[in-house]
């Protein structure tokens, strides 16, 4: 029985090479085998989701000023300590965001407004680079013509070709991305997002302008280095970068679940709808 | 539109054919063979036989085989088929004719259609797999239909005429079909078995050396095969199913189970299909020339049908990338459908109006 804790990452690769050598390849398949491969399941080990800046733990992610201190939104009560929010170092380098002033009025609007607007509470699909962080894990499958990336939540899902297919024809939530090589490093640039994804639960947002330069990195037999440039001339003074590790999943535990939270979300989006209401809790959709 | 119309549109290929004459009926049924006598299927670089692209199945082959005699036959001609893609190349032509701006409005409770001929992709050219043309995907009963069990037929009428009508089933999002609710695509179309729709009937296959995935275009699902694996644990039991597979020389045999109870009723206009949670699939994908790939699959579940019945298909290869189907994040109809459905029902409560007054 092998090992999945062994350092075996390099043997697939080695065995590729040599299959490659007596079947004669070329082209992409040529490069996939001089380059790392990023094939796995792959997950974040932070709380970037909750805030990609630094942030103490707090009661709730949307807080309400108390008697004696913030207190947590009406509605999220009921949660207790299942509804507060961890701590984190945060992902950003270089200091706070560098919003423009509008845009952090605005971010700080999203804050206060949380349970109305965040679109993970409605399972919208995450953008990129939230679907990298969301606490949940992702599959790259790293083949020779493209890559796609397979993310537990929502099912989401990204296709990656090694060549630039030019302007998106229309804007995406997921965005159109393309990669290269740099070296060792896999650079996806995305472009063509649509400006209703967020970067976190904390409302920190993007516009439609936003081109998104991920820079892949493999530092470990089971980790890589993950850095995402965000450049968004509409909402923010200058480019600012992100990074974090990515954990292999490895073991019986490199298994993507799913989670296509569509279905879990019909009774908020849709519940007022129904013929017999069950609960007050369903929001009416703003078209 | 409406299945009926479909099929309106097959047949009137059938009376520009019967117009013809019957007598080029002796035309060769094989079509010409696309594949050079050396062409080997492509590898990967880490060995496997590549399927690696984005394929298409759109094809105005149905899943049954819904012609009358003497056209109630697995394969077709040229010249029958031909009369049938006339027709359905003459119907997209009309249908895109410019609107007339002096036409009246509709009629107060007519069907305006759902779609113009714009927004669908149905295909313009019946299949042909392995050489022949087909009238249907099922090749298996031999008279192109699915075997149900009489329990089985009634089960699935008993849903489809929940679906629109005044038996429709319309008190929350639970009763609607999986495509109208954005959880899955329409009918079969993310399967298995991969069934074609109406459009967005592309796949892109990616492989590594330990899994096969296929990204199925509505609705941005990505089928994961784990190669040489076991099953997941009975109760589990995901979208899709849960999808082992192996290489068999250069065939990729797909095994499908655990199969999601709310996926049982697979609506959609092109098909619509019932297969119990119990079902097991087993697909075969054989990369057979550069801009082929055959598609086989059988279907088993002794709760749903009297035999195991099989289907094939031709993917074909397309240069054109996948772009996003977002669903859910736009989906107006749904609450829509159901708002429909309060509106009918408070205004049938309401005290009528005595004419005059109001």
């Amino acid at each position: 029985m092998p090992d999945p804790y062994c350092d075996h990452w390099r043997t697939p690769k080695a065995i590729a090479v040599a299959i490659a050598l007596l079947l004669g390849t070329s082209g992409l398949a040529d490069e996939a085998l001089e380059k790392p491969n990023f094939s796995g399941v792959w997950q974040v080990l932070n709380t970037a989701n909750y805030n990609i800046e630094a942030h103490m733990a707090q009661a709730s992610m949307q807080l309400i000023d108390g008697p004696f201190g913030p207190l947590p939104a009406r509605e999220l009560v009921p949660l207790g300590a299942v509804g507060a929010v961890p701590s984190g170092l945060g992902v950003v380098e270089g200091g706070p965001l560098p919003y423009q002033d509008w845009a952090l009025a605005r971010r700080d609007e999203h804050r206060a407004n949380w349970l109305d607007r965040d679109p993970e509470i409605k399972c919208f699909l995450p953008g990129v680079p939230r679907a990298t962080y969301m606490p949940l894990p992702f599959q790259i499958f790293h083949g020779d013509s493209a890559i796609l990336i397979a993310y537990e939540y929502a099912g989401a899902t990204r296709n990656i070709p090694f060549e630039d297919p030019g302007e998106p024809p229309a804007d995406s939530w997921m965005g159109q991305s393309w990669a290269r090589w740099e070296d060792d490093v896999l650079v996806v640039t995305t472009t063509g997002q649509n400006d209703q994804t967020w970067f976190d639960r904390s409302g920190n947002f993007h516009s439609e302008q936003m081109t998104v330069v991920e820079r892949i990195r493999r530092i470990g037999p089971h980790h890589l280095d993950y850095q995402a440039e965000i450049r968004d001339e509409a909402v923010f003074t200058r480019a600012w970068t992100m990074r974090m590790t990515l954990y292999e999943r490895i073991g019986a535990d490199a298994q993507l679940g799913q989670f296509k939270c569509v279905e879990f979300v019909e009774e908020l989006l849709y519940g007022h709808l129904r013929k017999a209401p069950v609960s007050d809790a369903s929001v009416q959709q703003q078209p | 539109m409406k299945l009926v119309k479909w099929i309106g549109i097959l047949l009137g290929g059938l009376l520009l054919f019967a117009v013809l004459g019957y007598g080029f009926l002796e035309a060769t049924k094989q079509v010409e063979a696309t594949t050079p006598e050396d062409w080997a299927a492509p590898r990967t670089s880490f060995g496997h036989p590549s399927l690696e692209g984005v394929w298409s199945s759109a094809s105005l082959t149905s899943l049954e085989r819904l012609l009358p005699l003497p056209f109630n036959k697995l394969t077709l001609n040229k010249l029958e088929a031909g009369a049938i893609e006339r027709g359905v190349r003459g119907f997209f032509e009309g249908e895109q004719a410019p609107s007339d701006p002096d036409a009246p409005a509709p009629e107060a409770g007519d069907d305006v259609g759902g779609y113009n001929t714009f927004w669908i992709d149905p295909g313009e050219r019946l299949m042909v797999v392995k050489g022949t043309i087909r009238s249907s995907i099922v090749v298996h009963p031999s008279n192109g239909m699915v075997p149900y069990r009489d329990e089985a037929r009634a089960l699935l009428d008993d849903y489809i005429s929940g679906v629109a009508g005044e038996h429709a089933r319309l008190d929350g999002p639970e009763q609607r079909p999986l495509g109208e609710r954005c959880i899955i695509g329409f009918g079969s179309t993310g399967g298995p078995p991969m069934l074609p729709v109406l459009y967005n009937n592309h796949y892109q296959f990616v492989q590594t050396p330990d899994h096969v995935a296929i990204l199925v275009e509505m609705n941005h699902d990505a089928r994961i095969v784990r190669l040489d694996a076991e099953h997941l644990p009975g109760h589990v039991t995901p979208w899709l199913g849960d999808s082992i597979g192996r290489w068999d020389g250069d065939t990729l045999i797909v095994e499908t189970t655990n199969f999601h109870p709310g996926q049982s009723f697979r609506l959609a206009i092109r098909h619509q299909l019932y297969m119990s949670p119990q079902a097991k699939v087993t697909e075969r994908f054989t990369r057979v020339a550069p801009q082929e790939i055959l598609y086989e699959f059988t279907v088993e579940d002794e709760t749903a049908y009297t035999e195991p019945w099989m289907g094939e298909m031709t993917l074909r290869k397309t240069n054109d990338p996948i772009y996003e189907y977002a669903c859910h994040e736009g989906n107006y109809s749904l609450p829509g459908i159901l708002a429909g459905a309060r509106y009918e029902e408070r205004k049938a409560e309401a005290p009528s109006t005595p004419q005059g007054t109001g």
